[in-house]
Order: structure tokens, then sequence, then C-alpha cells
């Protein structure tokens, strides 16, 4: 059994009447992936946004490694979030973008430049060191937005649909990648999306947001099983696609 | 080409203005209807370089008004903007920052006077430049407030989220990317204090002469060659500042 | 409270005494002066000076004086900046063109500037009357036409068109390539539109949609212009900023809270002009959108 890592105990958040989040509570294990699955409006970027600091929930707890953390500022949390839109400073170029984090703690210059080099490695992005961030490709900029958060080393990674504006192709390249990476890296991840495929993918366990409630999955076939995922009636579509034509 | 044949033409209207003002600034008598002063001098131009010419302190008094204007306008509303753009009621606050923007000055001015007698400010540097910041301190609110937008709002909570605080966050990253929009505020600022009559008269009582209001002295003093002049000093920093940056500088002014 | 919070409230402190407490200042001295509250000659309250504004025709001539000024050299100024915009708009696009540093030199030149070269090109004793007089068309200067301090304004329209002729030409020609006009072009003419078709359905209506609130602020912003009427106006009638601040300086005592009537109704006009634009349903989506093309291209 692995440690858990993050505990969120019945978070909850409403805007004027609106219940976003509902006595939401789940764990997270060290170093492993947690797919949510949830339509936009679902409360996802909501919940990662608390988890973040960068928003307040109205009640819950959220413990870090047992500690709370749930009043601490988003700067002291070493939790980060990020989306699909890749956020890159713009007045800064790739390896400065990376390098970011680290130059906040004050590393020394030459320990940045090495880790940054083996991040770029890593990441494929060797060629764009001195590149800005417009003359970049999307999911070059989506790359070098992970690789500036992994380099910090966060204790936990909240990807909000980080893949949602790239191409079929990319995103496949990207899925690959950012899986290998994390693995690497052994960064603990929340990653929220809205695509089934995706969150199989990506997740070493999986869960399903739904009008502000979350309900984890002890295992994928637990996930699989569930009739209100859809999983059921895609297989059976992709199954049938011969007998319907018929 | 039409086209290019008629930029020349295009060239001269738009700079006839400054050309006519240039020659009257260095005339000494025009008698009708001659097209062109009949008698020229260096004298007028000369005499701003005297110590004491009253010209000179009065540009350089009128260049410190709105150096001063600029300053603060720009270093108060930015931050400001940012409390209001990010505000669930953003459209009721900029209404409220477009009454005074849209506003007569003059008017303005007129309905205050008391309350800046009464403080015992008017006909003070200090009143002058307080009663600009009124007319000038909401355009830097609305000029801000398309900067403050949600993704500079993500940035930066990205950069809290990398690790930086709030400090570092503005230091690192909102404030180099804000550099572009803070001259202009700067730049356009500088320019409605510099350009700014009605208001400065009234809350002036004549004793804060500034360039705007000397032109419109030697007009009643029927002296068109030094109103000439003033023009041409007036207009002389604004040129500058259009060469230095035009894109900054004029990309939307709006006032008049 | 926190600093977080500490701050913002400072800071909407600030705004709120930079912007309102100066104008509901200002308007409650005006209106409390109006009705003979307050001031030199004050023999309590009374309606009379609002009803004599109200009833006296020259703050309505004044009124719509302002609004004639506003409305034609707008209008002219528009119809201008489109001819120069769609004339030149191949050297308006790159940003370093002749034509595009010329449209900036007008901006240099503030509204009293603007006033006097249009007194000494205008006036009788003006350029254009000696050269009139050099070809021999005229004889005395006095044959001359009023052409400043006139009836219908002719100098001070022409000095307005020559102040806001440049802004509008900037603001659509960034129109222009903000919203691809030109693609837009194309494809009403892939659609089977003329040329001819394509400007008045197409181009002209997305520039001038779009320019719409700036537009009016514009109107505004010349209805309350001061400078350029002061000098070149004539006393009747007057532009609304001009009457107010001469009735205000009148050694007719009894002129003030008439002045202080006329700056309340003014002030309620322009309120209630702003509450339209920004308000009403059509409009609400572009409140901010006359300052936005500053800093995004």
């Amino acid at each position: 059994m692995t440690n858990q890592l993050l505990d969120i105990q019945n978070l909850s958040k409403a805007f004027e009447d609106e219940h976003i989040l509902t006595q939401t509570s789940f764990f997270l294990q060290e170093s492993k992936t947690l797919s949510i699955l949830g339509k936009s409006g679902s409360g996802k970027t909501t919940l990662l946004k608390i988890i973040a600091g960068l928003e307040k929930q109205d009640n819950g707890t959220i413990l870090l490694e047992n500690n709370d953390i749930t009043t601490l500022s988003a700067h002291k949390r070493n939790i980060v979030y990020l989306y699909q839109d890749a956020l890159l400073f713009p007045h800064l170029n790739v390896f400065e973008n990376i390098a970011f984090g680290l130059k906040l703690r004050k590393i020394n210059a030459q320990e940045v430049k090495n880790r940054v080099t083996k991040m770029l490695y890593d990441l494929e992005l060797q060629k764009h060191i001195h590149k800005m961030p417009t003359q970049l490709s999307g999911g070059q900029r989506q790359r070098v937005s992970f690789g500036r958060a992994l380099i910090i080393q966060p204790k936990i990674l909240l990807l909000d649909e980080p893949f949602g504006a790239l191409d079929v192709d990319t995103r496949k390249q990207m899925q690959r990648l950012c899986k290998e990476t994390l693995k690497q890296y052994k960064i603990t991840t929340l990653f929220v999306t809205h695509d089934l495929k995706e969150a199989l993918i990506m997740g070493d366990q999986i869960g399903k947001m739904q009008s502000g409630v979350l309900k984890t999955f002890k295992n994928k076939e637990e996930f699989l099983n569930d009739p209100s995922t859809g999983i059921k009636e895609e297989i059976e579509f992709w199954k049938n696609i011969h007998a319907n034509e018929e | 080409m039409i086209r290019k044949a008629l930029i020349p033409v295009f060239m001269l209207m738009v700079t006839f203005p400054i050309a006519l003002l240039l020659l009257l600034s260095f005339g000494k008598s025009w008698v009708y209807p001659n097209i062109f002063p009949d008698q020229f001098t260096l004298q007028h131009w000369n005499d701003i370089y005297q110590i004491n010419s009253e010209l000179l302190m009065v540009t350089l008094k009128s260049i410190g008004i709105s150096l001063g204007v600029s300053s603060v306008v720009t270093l108060l509303s930015f931050f400001s903007s940012k409390h209001i753009s990010y505000s669930v009621y953003k459209s009721r606050w900029l209404f409220l920052a477009y009454i005074p923007y849209v506003f007569s000055p003059v008017i303005l001015a007129a309905t205050l006077q008391f309350y800046f007698t009464f403080v015992d400010v008017s006909g003070t540097f200090f009143g002058v430049i307080l009663a600009q910041l009124f007319i000038t301190y909401p355009f830097g609110v609305l000029i801000f407030s398309n900067f403050w937008n949600p993704r500079i709002k993500a940035i930066a909570e990205l950069s809290n989220t990398l690790g930086g605080n709030s400090w570092i966050t503005f230091y690192k990253v909102v404030l180099p990317l804000s550099k572009g929009v803070l001259l202009l505020c700067f730049f356009q600022v500088f320019l409605i204090s510099w350009f700014e009559y009605g208001l400065t008269a009234l809350i002036g009582v004549g004793k804060i002469k500034t360039l705007t209001l000397s032109v419109f002295q030697y007009i009643q003093e029927a002296n068109i060659f030094l109103a000439a002049l003033a023009s041409c000093l007036l207009i002389i920093p604004p040129m500058i500042l259009l060469y230095l940056n035009k894109r900054f500088i004029f990309t939307n002014q709006q006032t008049i | 409270m926190n600093a977080n919070h500490f701050n913002i409230l400072s800071n909407k402190i600030v705004f709120l005494m930079l912007t309102i407490l100066p104008v509901g200042g200002g308007f409650v001295y005006a209106f409390l002066y109006s009705i003979g509250t307050i001031g030199i000659l004050n023999n309590g309250f009374t309606l009379s000076h609002w009803v004599n504004v109200l009833t006296d025709t020259s703050f309505w001539f004044s009124l719509g004086y302002s609004f004639y000024i506003a409305i034609v050299s707008v209008s002219i100024s528009i119809l201008l900046a489109l001819t120069i915009v769609l004339f030149w708009k191949k050297s308006l696009v790159s940003n370093n063109s002749i034509v595009s540093y010329l449209l900036y030199i007008p901006l240099c030149f503030p509204a009293i500037v603007v006033a006097l070269f249009s007194f000494q090109v205008w006036s009788k004793s003006g350029l254009i009357s000696r050269i009139v007089s050099h070809l021999g068309i005229l004889t005395e200067i006095t044959s001359f036409p009023d052409l400043t301090n006139d009836t219908y304004g002719f100098s001070i329209l022409y000095s307005c068109i020559l102040m806001i002729t440049p802004f509008f030409a900037i603001l659509f020609s960034n129109l222009y390539k903000q919203e691809q006009i030109d693609h837009l072009k194309n494809i009403a003419m892939s659609l089977g539109a003329t040329k001819t078709q394509a400007l008045f359905k197409i181009v002209l209506p997305v520039i001038l949609k779009k320019a719409k609130i700036t537009i009016s602020l514009f109107i505004v912003f010349v209805m309350s212009s001061y400078e350029i009427p002061l000098l070149l106006g004539r006393q009747n009638p007057q532009m609304i900023s001009v009457l107010a601040i001469q009735k205000l300086q009148r050694f007719n005592l009894n002129d003030i809270p008439q002045a202080y009537a006329i700056a309340c109704l003014y002030m309620i006009f322009i309120g209630l002009i702003l509450y339209f634009l920004f308000f009403s349903k059509s409009s609400t989506q572009l409140s901010v959108s006359p300052l936005k093309r500053n800093f995004d291209d």
C-alpha cells in the first residue's frame, strides 16, 4: 500500500446560491495519477483551484502529508495548477520559463542550467531553448509549461484538461510523453479530462465528477462497469458497428 | 499611381499648420494683405533662452505639472484598476470612471472651485495637479482595465503556484508584462495634462500659468507672434514623444 | 481583516475619492447654489433660477447648437477618416509608412493651438483672405465673409474636424486590421457581391458598428469642448461649456446660480447618455471597448 499524500475531507463550495462542490472527499496516493472524468461545469476546475490555494473553500480540510494546508497561501503549497492555456511568461524565453521556479528557490546558476537542460532533453525541446513563446507550436508550448512545473518537483501536479486545445495527433503524443515523464519524476498528479479514453490512459486510478459530487472507483473494472460513465454504451457501439449497418 | 501621388498633398495639408505657426513665431509685423510677414526676427526665440524669460519659466512649470500628474496617475490608477477589473461589479465601477472622463473639465472645475478655495489650494501648484488628477485618474483606470484581464490573472496565479509570493510575482511577472501599458498611460496622461486649458485656468486663478494659458493670454493681447511661439513650444514635446514612440503614445488617444 | 482585503478596500476608496467624490461634490455644490441654499446672494430656497434656465431660450439654443456642432463635425470627420483609410489602407497596414506617421502629427496639436491656427487661416485678416485679395477677387477686407465667430460655426467645425479626423482614421485602420475586413470582403465577393455591395454591406457596417461607442463618446466630447468655441465662437448662440463659464464670470451675480443650474443639467445629461451607452442591452458587450485597441496589437 502506497502512502496517502493528499487527503481531501468534505470540501464544499458555493457561489451565491449555486453549489459548485458538495462534501467532496478523496485521497491521492504518492507518485500515482488520479484521473477525474467530468464535463465542463461539473465543478472540477473549482476543486483544483481550491487544492492549489487559488480559491477558498467554504468548508472542508485539505491535508498534505498529514499537515493541514487548508489556509496556507498558494505560493507555499508546492502544488502546481496547469490548464489548457500554456500561459508561458511572454517576456521570457523557453529556458527562462522553465528555470523560473528554480530561480525563485535561489538555486545556483550552474545547477539551474543542468536541470533545465535535462528537462529540455526529457521533453524533446532541446532545439527550442532560446525561442520565445510566440515562436512555438501549441504542443511545444504545452511541453514547456509542463516542464516549468515538473522541474520544481511539486508535491502535486494539478492538470485541468491540459491537452484540450491540441489536435488529435499532438494530443496522443503529449499523453505518452506526459505519462512517461510523470513516472520518471515520480510526480503525484490529479488529471482532469472530459475524454473517456484519456482518463483511462492517464490514470492509475479513476474518478468521476458530476454536479459537484466526486465518485472515485476502486479500480478500472469498477469504473468500466459503472453505467453512469457511458463506457458500456461506447463499447457496445463499436462492437455492433457492423451489425448496425446491416 | 494616384495613391502615391496624393501622399505629398496629404503631407502638405498635415504639416501646413506647423509651418504657419513656425513662420509666425519668427514674424514681427504682418500687414494686410501681405501673404507672408513683412518683417522677421529671431528675438522671440532668443528671449526664451534668457534666464529670467517668462516663457521659459512657464514651460518648465508646465513640464513639472504634467510630469507630476502623469507619474501620480500612472502609479495610482495601475493598482486601483486591478482591483476594479477583478471585481464582480467591474462594469459598474468602470461606469463611474467614465463620468469624469467624459464630462467637460471646465464645468467640473467650476463646480469644484469653492472647495478648492475653502481648503486654500486654488491658485497653487498642488491645487492644479489635484484638479488635473480628477480628470486623468479615471482615464488611467480605463486604460489599465484592459490590461488586468483574466489571462494576466491566470499568469500571476501560475507564478504563485510555482512558488512566487505576491511581491516576486508582481516584480518578476506582472511588472515586465505591463511595461507597455504603463508607458502608454504615462504618455497619454502627460499629454492630457499638457493640453489642458479650462480647468487649469479656473483652479489656477491666474496664479498658475501654463503654456496653454500663455497662448490664450497672447491671443487676448493680440500678439499673434508670441502666441505662435508659445504654440510651437506646446507642440514640440508631443512631437518628440511621437518620434520616440508612436505606438505607445497615440494608439488610442481619445480626448479633445 | 487581512492584508489583501485591506489592499482592495484602500484601492477602492482611492478610486471613489478621485472619481465620485469630485463629481458628486461638484454636483451637490452646484445644485445647492442653483436652488439658492448657498452662495453670495442667497435668499433661501428658490426654484426661480431653474425656471429661468429651463424657460429661457439661451440654454436650449446652446444645447442644440453644441449638438449641431458635434453631429456635423463628427459626421464629416467619419467620412474623411473612412476615405483616408480605404484609400491608403495598404500603407496604413504597415505601421511605419509615411501616411501612418502623417496621420499622427495632428494629434500633437492641443485644442487651443488648433483654434489659433484656424483663426489665422479663416479670419477676415487671415491667410485665405490675404490670398484671395492678392488674386484680385477681393477689394476690401470687409467684403471677406465671416468665417470666424460666425453663426454657423464654420471655423469651429473646421477646427473640430481637424482634431477628430486623425483619431477616427487611426481607430478605423486598427479596426480594419483587427476585424480582418479584407477577408470578410473577399468572402462577400466570392458569394457574388460587387465591390460597391461589399463596401456598403460589409466593410462600412462592420467598422461603424465596432466604433459605435467611440463615436458616441466623441459626440459628447465635442459637445463639451471649450477652448475652440471660446476663441472662434460668437456671443449667441454659445456652446454649452462657454455659456456656463461666461454666466459664472459675469458681473451680474444673479447669473451665477443659473450657471450652476446649467452645470447640473449638463451633468445629468452626460450621466444619462453614459448610462444608455453602458447598460442598454445592445451595448453591454462593448462597454469598455473604446480603449481596447491600445496594446493588444
